[in-house]
């Protein structure tokens, strides 16, 4: 009874919120595993199908969310929760587990990661998400591209004009990795102000999720398009040739795709399935066949680190998993970056 | 070996025990400051994290402003494991301004002594938190703006797991050193004993290592605290080759003087047995009588020197009366004496106590005495005197006899010795067994002439064996 009304206020929920999409993949075995993610059905689709083949043939239930959405939802409902949790909003995921949302799992393979790709025992990374500026090279072919933030400040101080209103940023008030990575900006570099300034004076234009930013790329309504994730920007790179990701040389920021398996889930061991066979055979199939790339280093594949490593880049800066995260989920802390962000995106349209 | 207690054990247990005592002691002691340790170097990052978060809390027109260093955070942080929370509250309207909203609030916090907030000191205190044990800290910061104040509280939560492992960490060391120092001084203390009984075990050899009739003194070193033992073993063993130098000398000397008598005896009888006269014949059975008497007589003085050799040995002295001994034994003699026409006169009358053997100085006594008396024409008498001088007790015996020549008179105490003008008849063992006894008794028995003949025998018992 309680179930189904739990149930009923699911479906209410999901028809409220645009922000879940909800996928399922029978098997035939008798029982079923539910998952709670970020990334892109046709993202992780190949990976669940491979768990199902080589794992466990049961049931999977892909719910997808947006970041905050599927914060939201763990702390509002917290005795719904699914088997496993994944999402690249590290800070919030963060705070989840800080909160006690997680528990503690220990395997062969856990013990196999490196110290820093987990905290606690209770939450673990599993892809890594180089974050690259997009370059649409159709239109700035003539010019040299910008390998780096001060190169790229350079660009907009000598071609202005040209690239008024025709930058892309997330829109950090509404995106979360938007704001993750921004902030990881705010504290990695001096340069942090004067692209603050550049993108407000330009009239960057803000997107509220990446793919939506990749299209304006790919269409050439923007030229230039700043801190995205690396995986999506290289699967569209792949299918686009004229659009170029860079990894900026000065850094490159890191952010950790993680998952966790909730304190209440349901169905624990299936979760604790899906989480070892992401951290080992998942890393490599993912190396080969998914847009995602493996957080163990060594594997080879389109999408490893090893591939990465090839392309020009900086030193990868990966935001560091720990307590400093808790200062990118401060509420004050939010709005004095968010007050700083206003004012330049906004005051020079004013002033306009 | 024994059923008695092996030294060595229980030196072993003891050592064991206190070891065992001092190390649980250390142990405990050392957990107790390990946390100690661990609690506050890591109260200490909590207070500084607190300092740091108070350090960017600024009044800005009225408005509190927060901009949390991630610094304060990294210091958090080197806790590796530990969950953190925190909250900032002002104090007047109890807004909580950024941060977790469900922290300790100061109503559960301890009270501070101090009334004024600013200057309040931190407070900590340990309280579960989503289920898992945290510590918390918490500081007031006043912020001042032109005619404005506001009180803010933080609160800084950590869990316990790394001070938890920094107190394990380090009371495991402790209990390892402490185990290693264990064994170590065990070894050496059971070294040190092995060392310290050697000289007994050394000393058991020895001794089994004798032949039963080797009674000289064992010379092996032995710690001093044993010397007390080897000096009694070695005092005993001199006593007892004294008591088997004696036996073997009463047996030479004893056989040899019942020899003698015993053939004169049978050659008497033998005559006495030809003999056809009949006066002739009870003379010869009279001087038979008066033979077997004196040998009886010897007889009597070699068993009294035997007990009393035996006596002086091994009886312990003991307090009495000399003027009661001496009066006794004039008493016991002088029916005898008076029989041979010879007077004892007893002139002492000095209440003196000596420490000494009351059997062995009767029989002195009775030896000076009854020699005096042998040796005293008939009605003459024989003056025995107890007086006191500077020097001691002095006894004398005076009789009025023939008295010694002055050459005899370093020989008469020498056993069966006989003045050759000697025509008394006697064992020559009497004045022996008194100067023996004397000599035991520490005093001096000295010879000296009586006026105008005779003999006085003079036994000075020194003031220290006066009572």
């Amino acid at each position: 009874m309680i179930r189904f009304a739990i149930g009923l206020l699911f479906l209410l929920l999901g028809s409220g919120s645009q922000a879940v999409s909800k996928h399922y993949l029978p098997g035939t075995l008798e029982g079923s595993i539910h998952i709670w993610g970020v990334a892109d059905y046709p993202v992780i689709e190949p990976l669940l199908q491979q768990f199902q083949k080589s794992v466990s043939d049961v049931d999977v239930h892909y719910w997808e969310f947006g970041t905050k959405e599927l914060e939201a939802r763990l702390r509002t409902y917290p005795d719904d929760m699914p088997d496993l949790v994944m999402s690249p909003a590290m800070d919030l995921q963060f705070k989840l587990v800080n909160d006690g949302f997680a528990r503690t799992y220990q395997s062969s393979v856990t013990e196999a990661l490196p110290n820093w790709t987990t905290w606690r025992n209770e939450i673990y990374a599993f892809a890594f998400e180089p974050i690259v500026m997009v370059i649409n090279t159709d239109i700035l072919g003539g010019i040299a591209l910008p390998r780096s933030r001060e190169q790229l400040l350079n660009l907009v101080r000598e071609k202005g004009p040209l690239l008024q209103g025709k930058m892309g940023l997330s829109d950090i008030e509404r995106v979360g990795l938007g704001y993750l990575t921004w902030f990881h900006d705010s504290q990695q570099s001096r340069t942090y102000g004067r692209l603050l300034e550049a993108f407000g004076s330009h009239h960057a234009q803000l997107y509220p999720n990446s793919r939506e930013m990749l299209d304006a790329l790919r269409k050439g309504e923007i030229f230039i398009a700043y801190n995205l994730v690396g995986s999506y920007a290289l699967e569209w790179s792949r299918r686009y040739p004229w659009i170029e990701p860079i990894m900026p040389t000065d850094y490159t920021s890191v952010v950790l795709r993680t998952a966790f398996i909730p304190a209440q889930a349901q169905r624990a061991e299936l979760g604790s399935e899906f989480l070892d066979y992401l951290l080992s055979e998942g890393q490599q199939y993912m190396a080969q066949n998914v847009g995602l790339i493996p957080i163990v280093e060594g594997i080879e594949g389109t999408n490893s680190q090893e591939a990465l490593k090839r392309r020009s880049h900086g030193i990868f800066r990966p935001i560091p998993f720990g307590l400093p995260l808790l200062v990118q989920t401060d509420k004050a802390k939010r709005s004095i970056i968010l007050d700083e962000w206003r004012a330049a995106m906004t005051s020079d349209h004013k002033s306009k | 070996m024994s059923k008695g207690l092996s030294i060595k054990r229980q030196l072993f247990v003891m050592t064991v025990l206190v070891l065992c005592v001092i190390n649980g002691i250390a142990i405990w002691g050392a957990n107790l400051y390990a946390e100690r340790a661990a609690k506050l170097s890591f109260d200490r990052l909590l207070h500084g994290a607190a300092l740091q978060i108070a350090e960017s809390i600024n009044l800005l027109d009225g408005r509190v402003v927060i901009d949390l260093p991630v610094s304060a955070f990294e210091t958090l942080a080197l806790a590796p494991s530990d969950r953190a929370y925190y909250a900032v509250t002002r104090l007047d309207t109890k807004e909580v301004l950024t941060g977790y909203d469900n922290l300790p609030s100061r109503f559960i916090f301890p009270q501070s002594v101090s009334a004024d907030l600013g200057a309040e000191a931190p407070m900590y205190m340990e309280a579960p938190f989503y289920g898992e044990a945290t510590r918390f800290i918490r500081v007031v910061k006043r912020l001042i703006e032109a005619d404005q104040m506001v009180d803010v509280e933080i609160v800084i939560g950590q869990t316990t797991v790394a001070r938890l492992q920094l107190a394990d960490e380090m009371g495991g060391m402790v209990i390892r050193f402490l185990i290693s120092f264990f064994v170590v001084t065990l070894a050496l203390l059971m070294f040190g004993i092995w060392r310290v009984l050697r000289p007994l075990k050394l000393l058991k050899k020895a001794i089994e290592a004798r032949s039963s009739t080797e009674l000289t003194p064992l010379n092996t070193a032995v710690p001093t605290e044993i010397q007390p033992l080897i000096e009694a073993m070695n005092f005993f063993m001199a006593q007892l080759a004294n008591t088997l130098e004696r036996l073997k000398r009463f047996t030479g000397e004893a056989a040899h003087q019942l020899r003698t008598p015993l053939a004169g005896l049978n050659l008497q009888a033998q005559n006495a047995l030809d003999e056809p006269d009949p006066i002739a014949r009870k003379r010869q059975l009279n001087d038979i009588i008066e033979s077997s008497a004196l040998l009886s007589e010897t007889v009597n003085h070699l068993l009294n020197e035997a007990t009393l050799a035996h006596r002086m040995q091994s009886e312990v002295f003991r307090s009495l009366n000399l003027h009661t001994l001496v009066q006794d034994v004039c008493r016991s003699l002088v029916v005898w004496a008076l029989q041979r026409d010879v007077e004892i006169a007893y002139l002492g009358n000095a209440e003196h106590k000596i420490r000494g053997d009351d059997v062995a100085l009767t029989q002195m006594l009775r030896n000076l005495i009854e020699n005096a008396v042998k040796y005293s024409p008939e009605g003459s008498s024989v003056e025995i005197n107890l007086t006191e001088s500077s020097a001691g007790l002095i006894l004398t015996v005076s009789d009025q006899g023939s008295g010694i020549r002055d050459k005899d008179k370093q020989h008469v105490f020498e056993r069966f010795y006989r003045g050759q003008h000697n025509q008394t008849m006697g064992s020559g063992i009497g004045l022996s067994i008194a100067k023996e006894v004397a000599e035991h008794h520490k005093a001096v028995l000295t010879l000296e002439d009586n006026h105008p003949t005779g003999l006085i025998i003079k036994v000075t018992f020194p003031q220290e064996a006066t009572v």
